[in-house]
């Protein structure tokens, strides 16, 4: 129709997630200048539409599904899901709110976030899928596991508790098919069954707003004709009741007081009207009569228009619409047509007159049950007096905004038009003006004044379309994005795993270096993340370095402790480097558990990248179509692919403060977490006074922990003659060890062959290589030899190095192994004699430490006490590695 | 390598098993302390919470794979969940079948070699856990609360071959000699919970005990309805003599006293209803069959007087009891329907019934006032509590009108009796159609509309014997001439199709058609006859004969008039034909008439038809 003028004026926004609202639940009314609105989440919005500013938010417990006003008693009710029904005093809504919540104490002048208090559900039932409020009573509609229950109810008001002695009635409605989803599990439902009263003419009963109470009222021969001549004789309202597999049925709401001794009977009590075969998604009355409109127009405010014509829409757009009408033969029949009008039907609301809006994800329709749209009807001869007949066909005209969500018919503008209140699938809350005259404006008739006024109404449709063209665009972008990232993620994981020799294409190396941080010594690991490879790291990549701590020998139950660090690794190409520092301790309690290893892993997020592309780009062409991204996304939630290992042991963490340079003049290293008191203690004590703490106590008087380790000069010289040719093979032995650590550089000029250092604890160390000749072992003669000498007063610190050590030798003579070096002829017996030294020795180990697990405490000192000498014999081997 | 141990492991920590086992007894303390003090909107909510407690639990267990060690504190919780759900919804459904049936499939996991018959229905599952379950003797005061749940369910939902093969196997007894489903309970014992087991909300004791009367209580019910009289009276003894709540207790009474009643023994009957009252709680059913019984015996006073009271009873709004969180007897009984004893149906019936009854009685007076009550409460915005008597042994809505302008008239109350009838014609007559025709429609929409014409017609029919009792003739005479123009407007359809669906409305619209025409012309007649227009009521008096053959009294009229208009030919053809119609059994008796046809023509029968008979008989003899 050429003479749709649609007129948009966006009042405001509302959050929504991604992908859009979904359709079914959102609701918006209107009361004087207030909306009240929900978007089908957990709140419920009221926005004064004079002042164009949201006066109130209530929050609920779960999502919103059905609001219903009571204007003449400023009561709000509402449907919240899986919980109840909940009523909602208007009065006075700064007063009633029992707790503000903190979130938006700031922007309280706005809108204040009320939280609504359980104490307002006047009806809880985990149950209940749709109500409606009439009157005095209440009737709501229930999910029984195998049919639909009505229930009616005396009005719950706020506050009052009355439940369940208000229950009066209760009726099965017979169903077909069970409601959708398993027994004993609460889903949310794709389609709501949809309730609505209707009034007989001229029931004394109070009118509410007509919209705010979704009921209507019809006139009596139609009335008479669907609902029978006790309906009509009672005056009693009827309770029209659209179910989700597309039954229409109803109850006569004064017949439905049942009683445990008199209980309702499904036959007597439910008629059906009529089955849609598919969703029933509105219900709503209309004014066909034309003629009969304007006379009563003139004399009545239109909310006491009674409606001749009764529609039902389902959601695929079929529409049914029951007329009165006489037959042939003089009798009152009931005319039915079904119509088919484009869907899926979003949502539907009728005016004052005979039209009625629907709403699909492509466009706001209006159809006119009078005229039918089409002028053919004219022709038709109508037997005088009588009804006339409903339109044969129906011509939806298009109002040119789409995907409108749920509509409310304001009012009637003076001009002939209607308001209509929406709200976008984007949570947009909008006035939309239409116009429909029945004159069509054609061009030749269009001033200046009206050009520019359908300028700018068509340039406010091609907004709304460009919104939408946006929205799809914006969907493809997305999909196209995350599917360029799935191709990189698949090359970067087949360059990883592919690669088992040459240096990875993607590496991460690590360096430790001591900082100070807030007086405190903290030991800092580098990590720096190379690409070599060909392709980026983009979005969806992440670091993971998870950092595993050994166990402390002193606690033998702790298993030692693991962080993992996750760093985004925000587009790295090719080429490029990113450095990553973390502190690797000491802990708080002042304890560095070395070894740590520090493993890295490059994760990648599938639903980072493919969840929000996934996500329904267009929820309203099919809600069904909710459920399946969920479905497509693969079970794990990403991919990992390991990196690398590095260790960080005592060598790398040893600090000589003898070997700084003078002038940095550094004072010395503090112990980690070294205590104020224990400072201040320190500085109090006299100089030269022999009072000491008990770690010099210990080193004056305990022997220092020593051990040692010999290897072969031979095989040193062999493994480091590429890096340390023309230095003397003890300091050489010396920078291999410290390679490491940052003083490597001074040890290097000063070709030192010992070192004191200072363990992170504090305590001393002290490395001594030197040469020396093992003359037993070998035939041919005394071997050439290095000593590894470790001392320090602290055991522990001493098995740390000594660990780390041999750890370095192991790998050593594992890649000399593997050249092939010969070692010189040995004497057999002595070895196997060694040999069986140690296996005796470590059986005695096994023993003592059974023992420890047994004794007593007194017996325990005394096996500790054996237990450290056999380790201590255990350290200094006569053996050297060859 | 061994570890060394900490002091503080060797303190005893509690294991899963415990905690749950707490959390179970917590919420079955919990549950019982919310009975006891919490009611209404509060006591509802709160047994929700302790219901997710449960289901929570509940998860907890079944989330581990079947243990025997855990089993028996499974199958506690699935059992608590299961009575406090049933309580909560006040009834049995499938998804405690299910709860029933995963229970179940768990014992069996625990049993390796019948893993692979998982997939069999209730029944087998029961069968192969039943032969299992002596290979597990912890779980067995578990599993016969399970099975007493099970056996609930299988009687609520009418299974009761299902149950008392349950309750068979679970005895041990193989022998297929008895069905008898009452001896099976008596004797099954299910074993004692030991001291230390984890808490139930109704043990299986109890349980047994509810499942007893139950069981009692509706084969005596069934009975009642076949009309197995003594066999009705035994179970029902059995069932009274069993443990059971006041309110159920009222119950047995009162089908003791209807059963006692049909045996013909109103002494007894009324002993046991008399019990039945003194008991206290819902004196509504004693109070119906009471009235029922006096019927019977033909005392109408205390009959009325009954029904007044249960009239009275029955708008006191309960002060409604707490639902019973525990599973009781009559969450096992059927939904009473309308041929049940038990059935009592809402105020508004209690007070059509008591408005009829005066009406039949010839109390006009008071059924006058009844009627008024009844609409008036029907009528009123505010009756909300009070739905129409219309189910369908009941009147519809506009013959309840026609009643009480009928009962208004008899009362003496003409003008009120305008009133009610001014107001039917008020909200029906847009519904005539135009050309009104007695037809059935098919569609369920427009059936009872087709009686509109009916109505509308005895409302002017009413209105002009109104008129007639205020002595105005005029219009008296317009009323009765509306009637007619609309009833011979009126034309039966589709003979054939109508007799077999009009017995739902209790009456033959072709009969009451027929009956109406007849009694509109006779009170016009009458009329006529009053005005000295003798030759009009003639022939109205004639049509009517023409129009009812059947109908005696158009007859008796038109003989009269004859006999007065001394035309004593076409008198004496009438008198032959009226002595062959009495010679004859009465055809089609007025049993299919609604209440307000029959009673107005009661008032227009001739007073002394007996005496009219004689002495035209004399007056005919003597001249030959």
């Amino acid at each position: 129709m050429a003479g749709t003028e649609p007129r948009v004026h966006y009042l405001a926004g509302f959050s929504c997630p991604l992908g859009g609202l979904a359709a079914g639940k959102p609701r918006v009314l209107c009361h004087e200048q207030e909306v009240f609105l929900s978007t089908g989440s957990e709140f419920v919005y009221v926005y004064d539409q004079e002042g164009g500013l949201l006066t109130a938010v209530y929050r609920f417990p779960d999502q919103v599904w059905h609001l219903q006003l009571l204007a003449l008693r400023r009561a709000l009710y509402v449907l919240c899901a899986r919980k109840g029904i909940y009523c909602l005093s208007l009065e006075s809504p700064t007063r009633r709110s029992s707790s503000q919540t903190d979130e938006d104490k700031d922007s309280e002048v706005s809108s204040p976030v009320i939280t609504v208090d359980p104490e307002a559900c006047v009806l809880p039932d985990t149950t209940l899928c749709a109500f409606t409020v009439h009157d005095d009573v209440l009737v709501a509609l229930v999910q029984g596991p195998a049919q639909w229950k009505m229930q009616l109810f005396e009005r719950p008001c706020p506050g009052e508790d009355r439940w369940p002695g208000g229950l009066v009635g209760e009726v099965e409605l017979s169903t077909s098919t069970p409601p959708a989803g398993a027994p004993g599990k609460l889903t949310s439902p794709c389609f709501l069954p949809v309730l609505c009263c209707v009034s007989p003419p001229g029931s004394r009963v109070p009118r509410g707003h007509p919209q705010g109470c979704g009921g209507f009222m019809l006139e009596e021969a139609l009335f008479g004709l669907l609902f029978g001549a006790d309906a009509t004789l009672l005056e009693s309202p009827v309770i029209l009741c659209g179910l989700p597999d597309g039954q229409l049925c109803c109850v006569v709401l004064k017949a439905l007081v049942t009683s445990r001794s008199a209980p309702g009977d499904p036959k007597a009590l439910v008629k059906i009207l009529h089955h849609l075969e598919e969703p029933v998604v509105f219900i709503g009355a209309l004014k066909t009569e034309p003629q009969a409109e304007e006379a009563v127009e003139s004399v009545l405010p239109c909310e006491d228009v009674y409606s001749d014509c009764l529609v039902a829409l389902g959601h695929h757009g079929r529409t049914l619409a029951i007329k009165a009408s006489w037959d042939k033969s003089g009798n009152l029949v009931p005319e039915l047509r079904e119509y088919c009008l484009p869907g899926p039907v979003l949502c539907a609301a009728c005016g004052g007159g005979s039209r009625m809006y629907h709403s699909t994800p492509s466009d706001l329709c209006v159809v006119d049950l009078a005229l039918g749209g089409v002028p053919l009807n004219s022709e038709q001869p109508q037997s005088d007096g009588a009804p006339g007949c409903l339109p044969p066909l129906l011509c939806p005209a298009s109002l040119s905004i789409c995907s409108v969500l749920t509509l409310s018919v304001l009012s009637r503008t003076p001009a002939g038009g209607t308001e209509l209140l929406a709200l976008s699938t984007k949570g947009c809350l909008m006035t939309c003006r239409v116009d429909l005259n029945s004159e069509m404006p054609g061009p030749t008739r269009m001033t200046t004044e009206n050009a520019g006024q359908k300028i700018k109404e068509l340039l406010s449709g091609i907004g709304d379309v460009s919104e939408r063209v946006s929205f799809l665009k914006k969907a493809v972008d997305q999909r196209n994005k995350a599917l360029t990232s799935l191709n990189e993620a698949m090359n970067v994981s087949c360059a990883l795993l592919s690669s088992r020799e040459g240096p990875p294409p993607i590496s991460c190396t690590t360096t430790t270096a001591w900082s100070r941080l807030q007086l405190q010594d903290v030991l800092m690991a580098t990590c720096l993340l190379e690409n070599n490879s060909d392709f980026s790291l983009d979005q969806g990549w992440t670091l993971c370095i998870q950092v595993l701590t050994s166990s402390s020998a002193l606690d033998l139950d702790s298993a030692g402790s693991a962080v993992t660090y996750t760093i985004p690794v925000d587009r790295l190409s090719p080429g490029s480097q990113r450095e990553v520092t973390l502190p690797l301790g000491p802990s708080e309690s002042g304890v560095l558990d070395l070894p740590v290893t520090m493993s890295y892993t490059l994760f990648y997020s599938l639903k980072e990248v493919v969840g929000g592309a996934l996500a329904p780009s267009d929820p309203l062409e099919d809600p069904f179509l909710e459920e399946q991204p969920l479905d497509l996304l693969p079970e794990q939630e990403g991919i990992c692919l390991p990196l690398s290992r590095h260790t960080v042991d005592m060598l790398q963490c040893l600090r000589f403060p003898s070997l700084a340079p003078p002038r940095a003049s550094v004072p010395c290293p503090l112990g980690p977490a070294a205590d104020l008191v224990d400072t201040f203690l320190e500085t109090c004590r006299a100089p030269g006074s022999e009072l000491a703490g008990p770690a010099a106590l210990r080193a004056k008087y305990l022997p220092p922990s020593t051990a040692s380790i010999r290897v072969s000069a031979e095989l040193l010289r062999a493994a480091l003659e590429d890096s340390h040719s023309g230095v003397p093979l003890c300091s050489a032995t010396l920078q291999w060890l410290l390679a490491e650590n940052a003083a490597v550089e001074i040890v290097r000029a000063q070709t030192l062959s010992s070192v004191q250092g200072v363990a992170p604890d504090g305590t001393d160390i002290h490395l001594i290589i030197n040469e020396v000749a093992v003359t037993d072992l070998c035939l041919a003669g005394p071997i050439q030899a290095v000593e590894i000498q470790v001392e320090s007063s602290s055991l522990a610190d001493m098995c740390r190095v000594h660990h780390a050590i041999i750890g370095r030798m192991q790998t050593m003579v594992m890649e000399q192994a593997a050249r092939g070096s010969n070692p010189p002829d040995l004497r057999v017996q002595y070895l196997r004699q060694i040999h069986a030294n140690h296996e005796a020795l470590l059986r005695e180990v096994q023993s003592l430490r059974d023992r420890l697990c047994t004794e007593d405490e007194a017996g325990s000192c005394a096996t500790a006490q054996r237990l450290l000498q056999v380790y201590k014999q255990l350290r200094s081997p006569s053996l050297v590695l060859l | 390598m061994s570890l060394p141990t900490f002091p503080g492991a060797s303190a005893p920590r509690a294991s899963c098993l415990d905690l749950w086992r707490e959390r179970n007894d917590r919420l079955v303390r919990r549950a019982r302390e919310v009975m006891a003090q919490e009611c209404g909107l509060r006591r509802q909510q709160l047994i929700q919470d302790i219901l997710e407690g449960f289901r929570g639990v509940l998860y907890s267990l079944q989330g581990l794979p079947a243990a025997v060690p855990l089993l028996p504190l499974e199958l506690t919780v699935t059992c608590n969940f299961i009575i406090l759900r049933v309580s909560l919804t006040q009834g049995f459904n499938e998804d405690q079948a299910q709860c029933v049936q995963q229970a179940l499939k768990r014992v069996l996991e625990t049993q390796e070699q019948l893993g692979p018959r998982l997939d069999q229905g209730l029944r087998e599952l029961w069968y192969s856990v039943l032969h299992v379950s002596s290979l597990l003797p912890d779980l067995l005061p578990a599993l016969h609360l399970l099975a007493g749940l099970q056996a609930a369910h299988w009687l609520s939902t009418d299974h009761l071959g299902d149950t008392a093969w349950l309750l068979q196997t679970l005895n041990g007894t193989q022998s297929r000699a008895s069905e008898d489903l009452l001896l099976f309970l008596k004797t099954w014992s299910p074993p004692a919970l030991e001291s230390d087991a984890s808490l139930i909300l109704q043990d299986a004791q109890g349980l047994r005990n509810v499942l007893l009367t139950a069981s009692a209580l509706r084969q005596g019910l069934q009975e009642l309805i076949t009309g197995r009289l003594p066999k009705a009276l035994s179970s029902l003894q059995e069932a009274a003599s069993s443990l059971c709540s006041r309110p159920v207790l009222v119950q047995v009474y009162t089908a003791l006293g209807n059963c006692l009643r049909r045996m013909g023994n109103p002494q007894r009957a009324l002993l046991y209803l008399i019990a039945a009252l003194k008991e206290g709680s819902a004196c509504g059913l004693p109070l119906l069959e009471a009235s029922r019984l006096y019927r019977q015996v033909g005392d109408t006073t205390a009959e009325l007087e009954s029904l007044e009271l249960l009239a009275e009873a029955l708008s006191v709004t309960y002060n409604s009891e707490a639902p019973q969180i525990l599973i009781e007897v009559e969450l096992l009984l059927p939904r009473p329907d309308p041929a049940s004893p038990l059935h009592c149906g809402t105020q508004s019936q209690v007070k059509h019934l008591l408005a009829s009854r005066c009406l039949q009685t010839g109390r006009a007076e008071a059924a006058a006032e009844h009627y008024l009550d009844l609409l008036a409460l029907l009528l009123d915005g505010s009756g909300s509590r009070f739905s129409p008597p219309s189910c369908p042994p009941g009147p519809c809505m506009p013959e309840v009108f026609l009643e009480a302008a009928l009962a208004l008239i008899e009362a003496g109350r003409a003008q009120d009796a305008l009133t009610v009838c001014e107001e039917l014609l008020s909200r029906t007559s847009f519904l005539l159609p135009k050309m009104p025709r007695m037809r059935e429609d098919v569609r369920k929409g427009t059936k009872e509309l087709s009686h509109c014409p009916l109505w509308v017609s005895a409302a002017h029919l009413l209105q002009g014997q109104a008129w007639v009792q205020l002595r105005v003739q005029k219009k008296a005479i317009s009323e009765f001439t509306s009637c007619l123009e609309l009833l011979f407007r009126t034309m039966p359809e589709d003979k054939d199709q109508g007799a077999a669906s009009n017995c739902e409305q209790g009456c033959r619209s072709g009969a009451t058609l027929q009956h109406l025409r007849a009694a509109a012309l006779i009170s016009r007649g009458l009329e006529w006859l009053a005005n000295g227009q003798d030759t009009k009521a003639l022939q109205d008096f004639l049509l009517s004969v023409q129009m009812c053959p059947g109908h005696r009294d158009a007859s008796f009229h038109l003989l009269q008039t004859l006999k007065k208009l001394n035309r004593r030919d076409e008198a004496s053809a009438i008198w032959w034909r009226l002595k062959a119609q009495i010679q004859l059994p009465q055809e089609e008796a007025t049993w299919s008439l609604p209440l307000y046809l029959e009673t107005y023509l009661s008032w227009i029968h001739p007073p002394d038809c007996e005496t009219l008979l004689e002495e035209f008989q004399t007056s005919i003899t003597e001249p030959c």
